[in-house]
């Protein structure tokens, strides 16, 4: 009796162990996506080996290479924000124009390490998609070429985006309410950490008249990311850019919610991207170290640079690429405060989590004021100018607005990390950081002709103080705390 | 009493008895019924809460066989703060009207005005608000069962009574419907009130309709409006709109008829042409004949092509009426193909309970009530007194819009499934949080008044998409702009809106357009103004008020008090 029963078991084990691998995880298996980063499991203020954990499927994530069995592709639908259908299959799966332009996040985002910006080989073809989604051709009448920005210190910047507009509409509220009161027209300065946006005029039937507010849009949200400022979280940013690069959707914006399906690109895969997902590559990001200043030994760059920095002051760079901009908290709430439908919200489950950014050590290197404000050395106001002119026009040379955005205006460009993100200007097709200063025109244009009135002494050490702006190796993201 | 969870198939929760709800929401909230064939409809369903009491509205249409019908409700700023107030037909209870003092995205605040006009209204079946004198305050129309009025808004929700300029010269008839437009050639708009049953003809009330009153504005600043002109044969009306059916610029007369009076009657379309007198479309033109137990009219562009759909509310089976494009290519005929059934749209009979009996639906609206993006119906219903082959018990539907067409019918979810006999309505925003709310008005018991809370999760709500609200504004003459269409898009999906007075049940709406959104972040919005002119494209960001002034350069952004 034994045997038998000892065959018997043996078989079943054997048969179970093949049933196993036929249904699902041979260990073969390219798929990127073993199983879903569960959104319940984070709620409050992550510890931090939960934000730990949570940034190591973030970097997973983010270095992976996307497979047909993990959603890649959208065959019937387009690289726009807005879910739309494509008319037809696409031709190409992959197009260097109109997407699936890349394998991975990495695959751009790589100089001089895993999160930092790409030269020239990997721009992007930025094109709302929403018409012309079949064009295979580079020409500007389609889309913009854009230079991959680093995403290094991203968390802070959306930090301060975010205290910003609180601030913005702080203020817009205490006019109008005044302006009610009063019954009379109420005029205010739109400054918030000693940036400007203009004059917002506050009418005392509960209007405003925006004529004169610079800088930002009209519903005084920052939205301080992308070369042209024009989204407003790292969460805007990663279901667009999962859906624009490699096809893969994401369930908070694709999902049958707001389409009326799960495979809304009909590739055969369902929920592709779920909110887990999701945060866990806006963890990663957001703690991605902020650039730093490199440690000079050599005693005559010290001394360039030091004059640069001056230098660079004097000629009013500063005024748009400020050094630092104080942040209050570095807590990251996600999802954020200001995102709008489809874009996963607060409130929109009950599992809301905060990323203390204090838990990494990076943040701790980063200098504070007397109030205890971090201060975030970016090198930029979060606002957007205008950058070319009748004579100086190079960074105009975009033949298409995005989301409202004239062609050649840009939000400032944050400098940090600059000396290690080569090549330069938003088409990245300026190889030196001379070449690109030459290029501003517009708002810039003043500060750049003071700059080539410099002597040659003087405009190579604003060049040498730029050269410290870089993103240290050492700040890589196996080595967040 | 505990919350019912059950299986799968079939799971009941009673959202009252829930701590977390009554703590999120501290009122009372409607039984719902959950059930997980629901969840075959993926989208958000809105939640709404009954707080007609505790808003502080207490309302009830009533009276005897003429007020079987009507029972109307204006939703309008009658005060400049951009609220939406609210006044009520009465039948013989005198008419109401409620000061909308309700918070920002807070609970439901009404306060009744008693002295809103020197007399007091009564025999009133419905209102319709319009600017008619073109000095920037509401006006209202005022249906009755008797002389109609027109009341001269002051801006302080007082309005003069029908003497002077307003004073109408008009027969003592049974109102029940109404529609006006703006003729650019003249200084105020048509008006045509519309009559049901003549109870003085012999014979009364069956096959005795009486005709309708077509009000055409003089040149005298001292009398608006001379002698009516008969518009007939009338056929009972119970729904008049003024629509532009064919995109002529020149809007028709659509006019819906209720077949339980009129021998031999049937819909209506008239032609309203520039110099000519009115004229009915005929046979030869490609009208056909359809009879119905026409209550209301809803009408809009559900696909974008520029030609409305239309929603006639009848008992039993609801239309929903699209033009056929190749005959009217071919003809430029108004023949309209009924596609109500495949798009799930009949509502013919009750959603819920073990009443299988025909439907009676009364007001009729679209509009995007959980800001996905694609538009709604909303339909009052109620059986007409003690009608015994239709449904005693029949709740108000709510059908959604669906990805990929057609509807779904949401009532029961969403907490409007109230056992009331529903005849007027408004879907309108009352606490100016970007939801639309709804009122309806009841026969015999007090108005619904349902605060939307947002989309219905697990047990408790969330924020809907993205939404914006528009309200347009010209100077001189026709201010409020009727007849202009909005056209607003995002990405490759163009959502048209057309402002207008008349259709629903007795019941009309001025201020706010609103338009769902989806995941849409921003939009671009062109007008095109009721003398024809387009306007630049105008840029927006998604959930804001927004007030367009013809030939501005931006629209302004408006901000309800206390709002960030």
């Amino acid at each position: 009796m034994k045997t038998p029963i000892a065959c018997l078991l043996a078989t079943t084990t054997l048969i179970a162990a093949h049933v196993a691998i036929a249904a699902d995880n041979l260990p073969w298996d390219a798929k990127v996506i073993k199983s879903h980063v569960d959104q319940q499991q984070l709620n409050g203020v992550l510890t931090r080996n939960e934000l730990d954990a949570l940034i190591s499927s973030g970097e997973h994530l983010f270095t992976a290479r996307f497979k047909k069995q993990d959603g890649v592709g959208r065959p019937m639908s387009t690289q726009a924000i807005i879910p739309t259908k494509r008319k037809r299959p696409a031709r190409h799966e992959f197009s260097r124009t109109a997407g699936l332009d890349a394998n991975a996040c990495v695959s751009c985002h790589n100089q001089p390490l895993i999160g930092g910006a790409g030269d020239f080989s990997v721009n992007v073809f930025v094109s709302e998609g929403f018409q012309n989604t079949d064009f295979d051709n580079t020409d500007p009448q389609f889309s913009n070429e854009r230079n991959t920005n680093h995403l290094m210190g991203a968390g802070l910047i959306e930090l301060l985006a975010r205290e910003m507009t609180a601030d913005l509409h702080a203020l817009r509220s205490n006019a109008l309410k005044t302006a009610r009161q009063q019954q009379q027209p109420h005029t205010i300065e739109l400054i918030s950490k000693g940036v400007n946006f203009g004059q917002l005029h506050a009418q005392p039937d509960g209007s405003i008249d925006l004529a004169d507010v610079d800088g930002i849009d009209h519903d005084l949200i920052i939205r301080p990311f992308s070369q042209k400022g024009v989204i407003t979280s790292l969460r805007q940013f990663t279901v667009n850019a999962l859906n624009h690069h490699h096809g893969m959707l994401a369930t908070e914006r694709y999902g049958s919610r707001w389409t009326g399906t799960t495979d809304f690109d009909e590739d055969g895969y369902n929920d592709e991207i779920q909110s887990g997902d999701v945060s866990a590559l806006v963890a990663w990001q957001a703690t991605l170290a902020a650039p730093g200043r490199l440690q000079i030994e050599n005693e005559n760059w010290q001394i360039a640079a030091k004059n640069g920095e001056n230098q660079f002051e004097a000629i009013g760079c500063a005024s748009c690429h400020r050094p630092s901009l104080p942040l209050k908290s570095v807590k990251f709430s996600d999802p954020g405060p200001y995102d709008f439908a489809g874009t996963r919200r607060s409130n929109e489950d009950d599992h809301n989590a905060i990323y203390d950014l204090a838990l990494t050590a990076w943040l701790q290197k980063l200098p504070r004021n007397e109030n205890g404000d971090v201060l975030v050395p970016l090198y930029g106001d979060l606002k957007r100018h205008k950058i070319a002119d009748q004579e100086v026009a190079l960074l105009g040379n975009e033949l298409l607005s995005q989301r409202f955005v004239e062609r050649d205006v840009f939000i400032t460009s944050e400098l940090w990390g600059i000396a290690s993100t080569d090549p330069y200007g938003h088409r990245g097709d300026l190889s030196t950081l001379h070449e690109v200063i030459s290029a501003h025109g517009g708002d810039a244009r003043e500060s750049r002709d003071l700059y080539l009135a410099l002597d040659d002494n003087e405009r190579e050490s604003i060049i040498a103080f730029l050269s410290t702006l870089v993103i240290e190796p050492q700040t890589a993201v196996t080595d967040k705390f | 009493m505990t919350g019912q969870f059950s299986n799968s198939n079939c799971r009941t929760i009673t959202l009252a008895s829930s701590l977390a709800y009554s703590l999120a929401f501290s009122l009372l909230l409607p039984a719902v019924t959950y059930s997980e064939e629901s969840t075959a409809y993926p989208g958000d369903i809105p939640l709404f809460a009954e707080t007609a009491e505790s808003a502080g509205i207490n309302h009830r249409y009533e009276g005897p066989w003429e007020y079987f019908v009507g029972g109307g409700v204006a939703a309008f700023d009658c005060n400049g703060d951009y609220k939406p107030d609210l006044f009520f037909a009465g039948g013989e209870n005198t008419a109401s009207l409620y000061v909308n003092h309700s918070a920002t995205a807070g609970e439901l605040t009404f306060v009744k005005k008693e002295d809103y006009v020197i007399a007091p209204q009564t025999a009133v079946t419905g209102a319709y608000p319009l600017d008619i004198d073109n000095d920037g305050h509401m006006d209202l129309a005022i249906l009755r069962v008797g002389k109609n009025r027109l009341l001269r808004g002051n801006g302080d929700c007082t309005f003069d009574h029908a003497y002077g300029p307003f004073k109408l010269d008009t027969n003592s008839s049974w109102t029940t419907a109404f529609s006006a437009r703006f003729d650019p050639s003249k200084p105020h708009p048509d008006l045509v009130f519309g009559n049901y049953v003549d109870r003085v003809a012999p014979g009364s009330p069956w096959g005795t309709c009486d005709d309708h009153d077509l009000y055409q504005p003089t040149d005298n600043e001292q009398q608006l409006y001379a002698d009516p002109l008969k518009l007939s044969p009338g056929h009972c009306a119970l729904s008049l709109l003024f629509t532009d059916w064919n995109r002529s610029g020149r809007p028709s007369l659509r006019v819906t008829n209720d077949r339980q009076y009129h021998r031999g009657g049937e819909e209506q379309l008239w032609h309203f042409d520039a110099g000519a007198q009115p004229r009915l479309y005929t046979k030869r033109e490609g009208w056909q004949k359809v009879v119905i137990w026409g209550m209301g009219i809803a009408a809009a562009d559900l696909n974008a092509d520029g030609f409305p759909e239309y929603a006639l509310t009848s008992m039993g089976d609801t239309k929903l009426q699209q033009l056929e494009l190749d005959t009217f290519e071919e003809n430029g005929w108004p023949q309209y193909s009924d596609i109500a059934y495949e798009n799930g749209a009949t509502a013919h009979r009750p959603y819920t309970g073990t009443d299988l009996k025909p439907s009676t639906g009364w007001h009729a609206e679209f509009d995007d009530v959980n800001n996905d993006g694609l538009l709604d119906l909303f339909i009052a219903k109620g059986n007409v007194e003690q009608m015994p082959d239709f449904a005693s018990n029949d709740p108000d539907n709510l059908l959604l819009g669906k990805h990929g067409g057609g509807f779904h019918e949401a009532g029961l979810e969403s907490g409007i499934a109230l056992p009331t006999r529903g005849r007027g309505g408004a879907v309108v925003d009352l606490n100016l949080d970007g939801a639309l709310d709804l009122v309806v008005v009841n026969r015999s018991s007090n108005v619904s008044v349902f605060r939307n809370h947002g989309a219905l999760y697990k047990n408790r709500t969330r924020k809907p998409g993205n939404w914006l609200q528009i309200k347009l504004h010209q100077h001189g003459i026709n201010r409020n702009a009727i007849g202009a269409k909005l056209s607003v898009k995002s990405g490759n999906t163009t959502r048209i809106r057309t402002l207008q007075v008349g259709g629903g049940h007795a019941s009309g709406e001025s201020g706010f357009v609103h338009v769902g959104l989806g995941v849409a972040e921003r939009a671009s919005i062109r007008v095109q103004w009721p003398d024809g002119q387009w306007s630049a494209a105008y840029r927006a960001f998604a959930n804001n008020f927004l007030i367009i002034e013809r030939n501005a350069t931006d629209p302004k952004y408006w901000y309800p008090e206390d709002s960030q």
